[in-house]
């Protein structure tokens, strides 16, 4: 990665990282975006999967520091998600905005999943209705709120001419 | 190449690794690890982005009450509007139970039996009537002063005119007694419409604005020194001989909720000292100024008839010594 575009996916990483303790506050809804999920897939996609754990683990343990219970599921979560998109990018996806969503859509879901399984908080029943209810529809709400940002914030991501 | 690309994998790989097996064991850290840990992290990376998220909580919160805010204010004027109203009411009734201890006898208190029909801004009806002891042509008073006259009795009600009836006249006088005229309703449009006028007062006579005017006690209705009004200016007539000033009435109409009529009785021995009104007050320094022309007049008395008696010695003493010499004359002869 140049440092132009290493410069620009900086910025657009720390935009998104405060939308998420702005936006997301300021909107309060029980199924809100994750800000934190897009910026670390749109990182993840622009470095090496084993980078992407890395900087997801960071993320992640950063983001569990407020949340006690659950330190380390976080992180788990975020370094499986990274790697996995910097390597599902790299073997499958084109640049397409459907595509787009899905990926986005899916890295909140697993995210969801992993951190639900790893915090051991929830029983049997309320961990179905949120794995198969409500984290199927913050990766919805996520998935709009990613392409937002992609479209809003295309100027910084577009790559610079070679 | 492949070789390559089986590097980057196996390092990758092996970073994964390496991140997963830290998460969990920052899942397993004991709470004495894992707590300062946390705290670290709060107060160093996070501690701005918290301080963001706490902002922007705070004014979510503030969005969502933001109803229940107005609603909350709106109840708080609208009980402080009635707390207005209700202090007003109080102080008139304080105000109505000091005219009562100053009077303590001979009135009938009555309640002004608000309504909104025509020709009410002339008449109002009282609460009480004959068998309350109102009788017709009673003075009808409120704190401030006079109110008006009650016209009809009925055993259990009276409409009395108030002071902005076309036919109300009263018999008035300035508090210190230097002016004397008939107080009746302006009866202009408005602005001027509640506002009363004193006729008849002599030309040589200025009143100046603020000037308390109260009821004369000529004729037998009004007892004297009840305030009337006070002077606002004096107004362009065409009489000659007579000025007409322009009053402020003393009890405007916003004021006539509780009243009191006075019996025939108090109007008889009058309501002397009932209002401060500069009446007695004047009385009293006449009073003491003629108390000390008096003994003015006493010590001159006494001074003239000390200098008479001296004279009156000294005359007798002449006399005397005259005498004298004129015996020792007549022994040398």
């Amino acid at each position: 990665m140049r440092p132009t575009d290493l410069a620009r996916t900086i910025a657009a990483f720390v935009v998104l990282v405060l939308l998420h303790y702005t936006l997301r506050p300021l909107l309060g809804w029980r199924v809100s975006p994750d800000f934190l999920i897009i910026a670390l897939l749109l990182v993840s996609i622009r470095v090496r999967p084993g980078t992407a754990a890395v900087i997801g683990l960071c993320m992640g343990i950063v983001s569990d520091s407020l949340e006690l219970h659950a330190f380390g599921a976080g992180a788990l979560g975020m370094a499986l998600v990274g790697f996995s998109a910097s390597w599902l990018k790299a073997v499958f996806f084109a640049d397409d905005v459907l595509l787009n969503a899905f990926f986005f859509f899916l890295g909140k879901w697993a995210f969801d999943i992993i951190f639900l399984l790893a915090e051991h908080r929830l029983g049997v029943g309320e961990l179905f209705i949120e794995m198969l209810v409500w984290s199927p529809l913050k990766g919805v709400v996520t998935a709009i709120f990613g392409l937002l940002t992609l479209m809003l914030l295309r100027p910084i991501l577009r790559a610079s001419p070679t | 190449m492949a070789t390559a690309a089986r590097s980057y994998s196996r390092r990758d790989t092996i970073l994964l690794a390496a991140c997963v097996v830290l998460a969990l064991i920052a899942q397993v850290l004991p709470e004495r690890t894992r707590d300062p840990l946390a705290a670290a992290l709060r107060h160093t990376v996070l501690a701005p982005l918290v301080a963001l998220q706490r902002d922007a909580e705070l004014t979510h919160r503030a969005w969502l009450t933001r109803e229940d805010r107005v609603a909350a204010r709106d109840s708080v004027v609208l009980r402080s509007m009635a707390l207005d109203a209700v202090r007003q009411d109080n102080d008139h009734l304080r105000a109505l139970l000091g005219l009562g201890a100053r009077l303590q006898w001979g009135f009938v208190p009555a309640e002004v039996l608000q309504g909104r029909g025509v020709g009410e801004e002339y008449t109002v009806a009282l609460s009480a009537g004959s068998r309350a002891g109102v009788r017709e042509f009673s003075p009808v008073i409120a704190p401030g002063g006079l109110v008006g006259m009650v016209k009809t009795v009925d055993p259990t009600m009276s409409i009395a005119i108030v002071w902005s009836h076309p036919d109300f006249r009263v018999s008035a006088m300035s508090a210190d007694g230097g002016a004397f005229g008939i107080v009746a309703a302006h009866g202009s449009s408005e602005p001027e419409r509640y506002l009363l006028e004193m006729r008849g007062v002599p030309v040589r006579t200025l009143l100046k604005p603020g000037t308390l005017i109260v009821s004369s006690g000529l004729g037998s209705t009004f007892p004297r020194g009840i305030p009337v009004g006070t002077v606002l200016g004096e107004m362009k007539t065409s009489e000659l001989w007579a000025r007409t000033y322009l009053l402020r009435p003393a009890v405007l109409p916003s004021e006539m909720t509780s009243v009191m009529v006075l019996r025939p009785e108090r109007v008889a021995s009058g309501v002397d000292g009932v209002w401060q009104t500069g009446v007695h007050i004047d009385s009293a320094v006449k009073t003491v100024v003629a108390a000390g022309e008096a003994l003015e007049r006493a010590a001159r008395a006494a001074a003239h008839a000390d200098s008479v008696r001296t004279d009156s010695l000294r005359a007798l003493r002449a006399l005397r010594a005259d005498s004298a010499s004129r015996r020792d004359s007549v022994v040398r002869r």
